[in-house]
């Protein structure tokens, strides 16, 4: 200690003398200035729990505090402010990606208890969270990331509906930095994607332009990224913190972004791949879908060998055979797939379980089974006319298309149903009577009124930019047929569709109603599993749930321990379902062999 | 102010002017020319009151941004003169002849920022710094966050979480 340390605290007495340069005014209050920054404020309703004002804190003054239980989009935990350190800079509100949090003018605080002074705004009551002065985030002012995504480049209307060219392009490399910029990394999105994959991290690889890692992050979870990153449902863009104030990031268009951008023959040396242990033991996966193939792939890197029995001529079910090219090309569904046949995956084409070979013979001959079958038998709405032969099933109809086969297509045509599969098979027929007709005719109609559409809302807006017409709300009653075809659908008014115990109830009206001319009548109102490779004997040792799925585990295995299901055909559906199913029942699967038993399947 | 922006792009060939506002304008002057200019403005044409002198840290650029900010309170016009000067070994003339309260706003940027003004009086002596180590903190490249965490300690009790991994803690911490 020097002498200066020591007299320091005496220079203060030099002023005793001195009037004071203060005022004392003990009668009138003095506000603090309209837009003063004084002490917090937080709307909790609208705070997300994103902890970005933790994170750009330059004093380390916020801690995130559990509040409530976590829910999708929103952490649960609210930031806990230290005002030991807090400086009033005001970063913490200006970064706020829902606005909630505020600062009052207030600025007088007197309490005898330092740890007072730790407090979290909005859940601790404060005198001054009814106080409108203060300091706000001014609106259109500035931000500090950017509100809006970068738009992705799609083909034009024009230009797309005549052919199954893949329409949209793709980020380039300045657009994908631009957009992955746009990050708080606050994670929030990770809990609501079903294989809960590291999105922020891989998003943080592309801001720095490693490929290499970032498709690493991807296969931690995901061993479909260039399928993903085209047609994933992104349920994780709906709950994106930057999504609040403006564009959510565009993850799918990210992830895609790094697959498209590291080249196939380099996968196993970034992967870490070229060799992988054997353990000797054979598991036998039904069906190439994404829950088979993602199965396939953890399996295969755990070391398994094995074996998957696809029905068709080629690999990857519903996004080969339900998807069309024009979402889905298929080189990307091949890059995906031949990289997972690379790790040691066997697969037999053409090949039916129950008719080439059964499930029992399976048992024997492989150490476990997993079944990721899916829903494809297209069903009926049961309607009169609906037998026709001119009836058809949406998914059969895509599945001839993938095939090329030769499919009928009339130049009036009306399609019942109003989910992705319904506008999947909408925008694929309208690109074909754009081909033979040179016009787009098509009506497609469902029961659920248009802000209710099961389907994706940018699936809906492409159909009615590729001219067919979506004209929800509609209950279908019958198909007129003469002279064996039909020339249209009756339908009525549809009000509602559940009752007010959320029941399936659909309320219509029937004096409103309206007759959809068509030659052709296409059936897209869901699909339902075919359980036909399971023998009658078998069946009896499945236990089945109340309607009438079979009832699994978390390890998606089944009351036969020896028999894993996984995909649409239990949840979902969709891809990422399928994916992340895949991925826990390789994990329930490895356990079983190595015979862990877990809790039996409810 | 049209006058004077003109005389001062004749005289000290100025440039990128901005007129901000009816009163106030920025220009950009050379290094060399600055003081001259300044103290022109003063003793010849009405700019007798020193508003503010103060940087910016143009880290990208290698380069800072001086600010002279003086008042003219005849006419009531402001004239802001923007000098860049090197960001490595960042020296300026000094200007505390003209104005008694330049030498403090000069000790502050030393301090703040590291830029030197040789001869100003006192400009080494520590300003509201003592004992002060690190970098210049209002130099870009100086961590504020580091420097918090490593000088300060937490109060005890403190403790924060991740919301991703809270998350998976309640919301699905088997997977
Ligand atoms: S940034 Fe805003 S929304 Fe996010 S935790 Fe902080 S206060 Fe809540
Ligand atoms: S993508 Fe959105 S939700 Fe996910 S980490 Fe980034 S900012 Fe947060």
């Amino acid at each position: 200690m020097s002498i200066k340390d020591l007299l320091t605290p005496f220079t203060a007495w030099k002023r005793i003398t001195k009037d004071p340069v203060t005022i004392r005014d003990p009668f009138n209050d003095r506000p603090g200035a309209e837009r003063y920054r004084g002490f917090h404020k937080n709307d909790v309703n609208k705070c997300i729990g994103c902890g970005t004002c933790e994170d750009i804190c330059e004093n380390e003054a916020i801690d995130m505090v559990p509040f409530k239980d976590p829910i999708s989009g929103d952490s649960g935990l609210r930031p806990r402010l230290d005002y030991g350190r807090c400086c009033w800079c005001a970063l913490c509100v200006d970064v706020c990606t829902t606005n909630s949090l505020t600062l009052s003018n207030e600025y007088t605080w007197v309490t005898v208890d330092p740890e007072d002074f730790r407090y979290t705004p909005g859940v601790d009551k404060k005198a001054w969270d009814d106080n409108e002065k203060g300091w706000k985030k001014p609106e259109g002012n500035y931000e500090f990331y950017n509100i809006n995504r970068v738009e992705m480049h799609h083909l034009h209307p024009e230009d797309r509906d005549k052919s199954f060219v893949e329409m949209v392009k793709g980020y380039s490399r300045e657009q994908a930095i631009a957009e992955a910029d746009r990050c708080v990394e606050c994670g929030i999105c990770t809990a609501t994607c079903p294989a809960h994959m590291g999105i922020p991290e891989y998003i943080k690889a592309v801001r720095h332009e490693d490929m290499e890692e970032g498709l690493r992050i991807l296969y931690e979870t995901n061993p479909l990224p260039e399928i993903c990153g085209r047609i994933c449902t992104h349920k994780c863009e709906t709950v994106c913190s930057i999504g609040h104030k403006g564009d959510p990031l565009s993850i799918r268009w990210l992830k895609r972004y790094i697959a498209d951008n590291v080249s196939s023959d380099k996968y196993k040396e970034i992967l870490n791949t070229i060799d992988l242990s054997n353990n000797h033991k054979k598991v036998a996966i039904i069906g190439s879908g994404p829950a088979g193939l993602s199965a396939a792939h953890y399996l295969a890197l755990m070391g398994y060998q094995c074996t998957i029995f696809e029905q068709y001529e080629k690999a990857g079910g519903m996004m080969r055979y339900g998807i069309p090219e024009y979402r889905l090309p298929y080189d990307s569904i091949d890059k995906d797939i031949d990289y997972i046949l690379s790790l040691g995956v066997d697969i037999k084409y053409n090949a039916r379980i129950g008719i080439d070979i059964t499930l029992e013979q399976l048992n024997k001959d492989y150490d476990a089974v997993f079944a990721g079958t899916g829903l494809h038998l297209g069903r009926s709405t049961g309607i009169p006319g609906s037998d026709n032969e001119h009836v058809y099933y949406a998914t059969d109809l895509l599945r001839q298309i993938t095939a090329g086969e030769e499919i009928e297509v009339t130049d009036q045509i009306v399609v019942i149903g109003g989910g992705n599969v319904a506008m999947d098979i909408t925008r694929s027929l309208a690109r074909m009577q754009n081909q033979k007709f040179g016009k787009v005719n098509i009506i497609t109609t469902a029961l659920e009124r248009e802000k209710n559409l099961p389907a994706d809302l940018e699936e809906v807006v492409e159909s009615r930019e590729e001219g067919a017409v979506i004209n929800p709300g509609w209950a279908p009653q019958s198909i007129e047929i003469e002279n064996g075809r039909p020339v249209g659908l009756h339908v009525i008014k549809c009000n509602s569709l559940f009752d007010d115990s959320g029941r399936f109830n659909p309320q219509c009206d029937i004096t409103k109603k309206e007759f959809f001319r068509g030659s052709m009548i296409v059936q897209s109102i869901g699909q339902g599993m075919d359980l036909s490779y399971v023998s009658e004997d078998f069946k009896k040792d499945l236990e089945f749930g109340p309607r009438g799925r079979v009832q699994t585990n978390a390890h998606f295995q089944t009351s036969v321990k020896w028999f894993f299901m996984g995909g649409d055909i239990i949840e979902g559906p969709d891809v990422i379902h399928g994916i992340a199913n895949g991925h826990k029942a390789a994990i329930g699967i490895d356990n079983y062999i190595q015979g862990i038993d877990f809790a039996p399947a409810k | 102010m049209v006058e004077i922006l003109k005389e001062l792009e004749e005289r000290f060939q100025v440039s990128d002017l901005v007129q901000q506002k009816d009163h106030l304008a920025f220009v950009s002057v050379d290094k060399n020319k600055a003081i001259p200019m300044i103290t022109w403005l003063k003793d010849q044409a009405g700019y007798t009151s020193l508003t503010l002198i103060t940087a910016v840290d143009w880290l990208e650029d290698g380069k800072f941004q001086l600010t002279y900010m003086i008042n003219n309170p005849k006419n009531k016009t402001q004239i802001a003169a923007r000098v860049m000067i090197d960001r490595e070994n960042a020296t300026m003339e000094s200007a505390h002849h003209l104005w008694e309260s330049v030498r403090i706003y000069q000790r502050e940027l030393k301090e703040m920022f590291g830029i030197d003004f040789p001869g100003s009086p006192g400009v080494d002596e520590s300003f509201i710094l003592e004992g002060w180590v690190d970098i210049p903190p209002y130099r870009r490249d100086f961590d504020t966050k580091k420097y918090s965490e490593e000088t300060y300690f937490p109060r005890p009790g403190r403790q924060s979480n991740d919301p991703a991994e809270y998350m998976k803690s309640k919301m699905y911490p088997n997977e």
